[in-house]
């Protein structure tokens, strides 16, 4: 974009002033990098790699006792109903979550991007969710979900639905918290999208006589591009690892009906006591959100257009 | 462009503004960092030489008596000093043992009796992590019926102070706004008793089963009629494979369970309803009663306007009253962590619990029939009517003899999935039976 080499231009100034020695075979910048990427070793890298070791063995979560086992966790979670049926879960949710969050974040960034006056403070109001902690906002919706028909949204709109204990509810109550919490993430990064619509382009729409939708389907949508791909792959991949939300509205239930793989993985390591098998299925969770999100990069990024 | 970007593209920040805002950063991160010291739960000794500071992490129903003995600790021994915390079941159950495999035990820790979940004794001392209490002298008055809830091969490895009993907490004054005058003593009597209260317009038992531990309460308190009393060697049976869930009366009592949900004895939706929720619908007379551990007596006390009006009665699992059997478990414990630094001043103040006097405070603050008793023990009137039961017709709440920790969430899943129709009767025993196989 015009804007991003005029400032790379000014900051890209010759970098070797004379009369200055060079450093040896530590460029600067890597020095600068070194810190964090250490942190980052420590902290992310060790961790993981030591979890994949943990993945062939059948370490319990304490003690000392831990043997190899090979691949035998892995072939035990084709046969594991739990963590199959979790799967399932999972997946509805994430597509629930996915399009519900988007289609409503787009909406909130078109509505906030128009000259009403109280702009400013609305992006606030619908951005304050996503700095509650997920946690906080799982126990604030069990009570606005409370089954009684004279409490929480049964007592608002006279209904008489058992939101988080009804088997082919619960699910979707969850879904609906976590689009709560989260349209104005989506909603913030589809403003700066919309931000860098030229404004020239809609004029000149509005002079070829296009109307509101077309103008939306032929100039802003397709400029939109790089949002949708952010969007799209961040909500993907939050919605595969779903767990905080799930697990303190409902923990799984009733029964098995809201298990994601983030709680069957949970729940074997922590009270199940196979910590070995938990890291497997924790490891065959990554590499399948890893895939996912390759394959919607590879495919997004083919849509974008380029200014 | 819009103005406001070109205007943020603009904006420079100049040095002295930079770092004014790092220092104004770094401040305030100081600031945060120096105030969330984490807050001790007892004063530290007031410097008299070697001060020692231990931690225990407990479970809320420990509260009570803990902070109570805790301070009467500090008054006998003062260079030591105990900091508390304490969490919900579920979460201490898991957070504890993350805590465990990581190393950061805390030197006292909860502990539950026998087997059957992931803070239960057999599974810890089994992993080499508690600390060996053979040696104080209590652990010799261990009553042999409970042996196998406090000891590993011979070897005891947790404290409790004594035994609670599952039964149903209920509200007098709903009992005899409805006409009931006594407690019922049979399975029909029961079936009456409910249908009264249904007739007088309030919920005859209120079921909080969206908190996974409720679910298997009702369960509990039927099975001891239903298996033991017919087979009181049912735990050793299906340990050695003789017999199982499905082909013992565990049926007959989820059957028993689902009775009463057919019947529309329970509040509606339980699956929606907390623990907390049931608490409060029969402490505020909502609700006539609640299938309860004696435990959480002290729960729906608090939660009462007149906590006089709560009382207890077993819950008849048979029709023949010599039949009932009720189920009467260790309560929750502690054990000392065998890695800690402070091992010893640990298992000392332990030692210091097991004096029959703090056995009695304990078991008092939390209604609980003390593991040994002596002229000052005091029995919660509420539990006069189990005392009769738990001399040769009482059994240990069945998780304890479980081997594995999967056995009681199956349980509780399938209760929950049985409460919303979604499985059948025989589906719930398979799943539970292939968990206790694992």
């Amino acid at each position: 974009m015009s804007v991003i080499t005029k400032q790379a231009g000014t900051s890209a100034a010759p970098a070797a002033k004379p009369g200055r020695r060079r450093f040896g075979a530590m460029t600067p910048p890597w020095l600068f990098a070194a810190p964090a990427l250490l942190v980052y070793a420590v902290v992310v890298l060790y961790p993981s790699i030591a979890g994949v070791v943990y993945a062939f063995t059948d370490w319990s979560g304490i003690g000392g006792d831990m043997s190899f086992v090979g691949l035998s966790n892995f072939s035990a979670i084709l046969h594991d109903d739990q963590a199959l049926g979790s799967l399932g879960n999972t997946l509805l949710l994430t597509v629930a979550v996915v399009v519900v969050q988007n289609v409503v974040g787009l909406l909130l960034a078109l509505g906030v991007n128009t000259k009403i006056k109280s702009r400013a403070l609305l992006r606030v109001v619908f951005f304050s969710p996503v700095v509650v902690s997920p946690v906080m906002v799982a126990f604030l919706w069990k009570y606005i979900y409370n089954p009684d028909p004279s409490a929480g949204l049964n007592g608002l709109f006279g209904l008489h639905v058992d939101w988080l204990g009804d088997p082919s509810v619960a699910l979707w109550s969850i879904a609906g918290m976590v689009v709560w919490q989260y349209a104005g993430y989506s909603m913030v990064i589809f403003l700066a999208g919309l931000e860098g619509v030229p404004r020239e382009l809609h004029e000149a729409a509005m002079i070829d006589g296009a109307g509101t939708l077309q103008r939306f389907r032929y100039v802003t949508w397709p400029l939109l591009a790089p949002a949708v791909t952010i969007n799209l792959m961040l909500s993907t991949i939050g919605g595969l690892k779903l767990f905080d939300q799930v697990f303190a509205a409902t923990n799984g239930g009733p029964g098995y009906a809201t298990e994601t793989l983030s709680t069957v993985l949970y729940k074997q390591a922590f009270v199940y006591g196979k910590f070995g098998y938990s890291t497997a299925i924790a490891l065959v969770l990554a590499l399948f959100v890893a895939a996912v999100s390759f394959v919607q990069i590879y495919y997004l990024r083919s849509r974008e257009v380029s200014q | 462009m819009t103005r406001e970007t070109d205007r943020l593209i603009e904006a420079r920040i100049s040095r002295s503004q930079f770092f004014r805002l790092m220092g104004g950063a770094a401040t305030a991160a100081l600031l945060t960092a120096c105030s969330t010291r984490p807050s001790t739960g007892g004063t530290s000794g007031a410097g008299a030489g070697a001060s020692v500071d231990l931690k225990f992490v407990g479970v809320a129903d420990e509260k009570v008596p803990m902070e109570d003995l805790v301070a009467a600790y500090r008054q006998a021994k003062a260079g030591v000093s105990i900091a508390t915390s304490y969490a919900p079941t579920d979460q201490v159950q898991t957070s504890l043992r993350t805590q465990l495999g990581a190393g950061n035990a805390p030197d006292l820790h909860v502990v539950y009796p026998g087997n059957g979940s992931a803070m239960s004794m057999a599974q810890i001392a089994g992993a080499g992590l508690l600390a060996d209490l053979s040696s104080q002298a209590w652990t010799n008055t261990i009553p042999t019926g409970f042996k196998p809830a406090f000891q590993l091969q011979g070897k005891t490895y947790i404290y409790s102070a004594g035994s609670s009993v599952i039964g149903a907490i209920y509200n007098k004054k709903v009992f005899e706004k409805a006409g009931v005058d006594q407690p019922p003593t049979t399975w029909t009597e029961f079936l009456d008793v409910c249908e009264k209260i249904k007739k007088s317009g309030v919920t005859p038992i209120a079921l909080g089963a969206q908190t996974p531990w409720v679910t298997q309460l009702i369960t509990y308190a039927l099975v001891p009629s239903t298996v033991y009393a017919k087979d009181p060697t049912f735990d050793d049976k299906q340990a050695a494979g003789q017999t199982s869930f499905a082909q013992s009366g565990w049926r007959d009592a989820m059957e028993m369970y689902l009775e009463l949900q057919k019947r529309g004895y329970f509040n509606d939706k339980p699956n929606g309803t907390t623990y907390e929720q049931q608490t409060s619908m029969v402490a505020t007379g909502k609700a006539g009663m609640a299938i309860q551990v004696s435990a959480v007596l002290q729960a729906f006390r608090d939660a009462a306007t007149t906590p006089d009006d709560l009382s207890m009665f077993p819950l008849p699992g048979a029709d023949d009253p010599a039949q009932v059997w009720i189920p009467a478990g260790v309560v929750v414990g502690l054990g000392a962590s065998a890695k800690s630094k402070n091992v010893e001043e640990a298992k000392a103040f332990i030692d210091f619990l097991g004096k029959q006097e703090n056995i009695n405070r304990w078991a008092k603050a939390i209604a609980a029939i003390p593991l040994t008793q002596d002229a000052g023990s005091t029995i919660d009137p509420a539990l006069e009517s189990f005392l009769p039961l738990t001399k040769d017709r009482a059994v240990p709440f069945m998780d304890q003899r479980w081997p594995n920790a999967e056995v009681q969430p199956t349980h509780f899943a399938v209760i929950q999935d049985l409460l919303a129709g979604k499985i059948d009767i025989d589906g719930a025993l398979k799943k539970m039976d292939e968990a206790y196989a694992k």
